[in-house]
């Protein structure tokens, strides 16, 4: 079965981030031969004086395959792994939902996309989860990150938000790729113009710059680029300013 | 300190806003205390940079400097 785990509050100011323990937790899958965990997206949230968030207020999500009987005790570890791994100070929650037994996921995502907009409470979202029968728990301090976990799964349900955790890498001359190889070589899948969201065809040049980061758009992970100015190569890819607000 | 208000809640908040990646490039490059923040959480182009400082904490406008 299909997955969506999500974490959030784990941090402290000086400790590690919430992505690297979303990491783990999507590489142990593997490690126990329960499945697999996929890549990892960031999910920003609401920038609110009422919301007690570390400096940012961003929740990681992963999706993974899963062998249904090995489901419950994967939340268990996961539970204890935030309990021992999470930071001083912290208020990690997890959320962890089956993609295809959510009933309602309009209202799903609409929890996500409010979390953006207004100030969600842990009562909002454990009233959500409930009726929707999604795993949500918290583990430790006020329990507080419940409502970016859940808005994580949420977030990443829309396949329309946030940036995929990691640079990507890549082998070229020059600096220049052609789309195709840029496909080849990362785990991107489509290649698209910042302004209009076209689509570039395998032969289009990307001429690369030093930070290569891909967004989820549209279900994909997409690499965004911008025009160059020039003929050839006539594309860039996007710098980590102008990914910002994805 | 000409890039810094100061708030009721005594912290120092950058002044420039979201949107000044030269400004906030040069105060970290004098700061003592820049350290990058995780890479899922880096917004400016030049590494060294307060938007890239694991010591800020983003608010509606700006951010505060939680080392000031």
């Amino acid at each position: 079965m299909k997955i969506l785990v999500a974490i959030d509050d784990t941090d402290n100011i000086d400790s590690r981030g919430t992505g690297e323990l979303a990491d783990l937790l999507s590489k142990y899958l593997e490690e126990k031969g329960w499945g697999k965990g996929g890549a990892l997206t960031r999910h920003q949230l609401l920038v609110h004086p009422d919301i007690p968030y570390t400096s940012h207020n961003s929740s990681m999500c992963f999706a993974a395959e899963i062998d249904a009987s090995n489901l419950a005790a994967y939340i268990e570890y996961a539970g204890h792994f935030l309990e021992k791994e999470s930071a001083e100070g912290s208020d990690p929650g997890l959320c962890v939902a089956a993609i295809e037994q959510i009933t309602f996921p309009d209202e799903l995502i609409a929890f996500g996309y409010r979390a953006k907009q207004v100030v969600l409470t842990k009562n909002n979202a454990y009233e959500l989860a409930k009726r929707l029968d999604i795993h949500l728990s918290e583990h430790g301090g006020s329990g507080q990150g419940v409502i970016g976990a859940l808005a994580g799964v949420a977030l990443r349900l829309t396949a329309n938000d946030g940036r995929f955790r990691g640079k990507l890498k890549v082998k070229s001359r020059d600096d220049l790729l052609s789309v195709g190889e840029i496909k080849k070589q990362t785990p991107v899948t489509v290649v698209k113009s910042l302004d209009d969201m076209l689509v570039l065809d395998e032969d289009s040049i990307i001429l690369m710059g030093e930070k290569l980061k891909a967004v989820l758009l549209e279900g994909q992970c997409t690499l965004l680029v911008f025009p160059t100015g020039m003929n050839d190569p006539k594309w860039q890819s996007c710098t980590t300013s102008q990914l910002r607000k994805f | 300190m000409r890039h810094w208000i100061l708030t009721k809640e005594g912290k120092y908040e950058f002044r420039q806003g979201k949107d000044a990646e030269k400004e906030a490039a040069q105060v970290a490059a004098q700061c003592p205390h820049f350290q990058p923040d995780e890479e899922e959480e880096q917004v400016a182009d030049e590494n060294c940079s307060c938007y890239n400082c694991r010591y800020r904490r983003w608010t509606q406008e700006s951010f505060l400097c939680l080392k000031l």
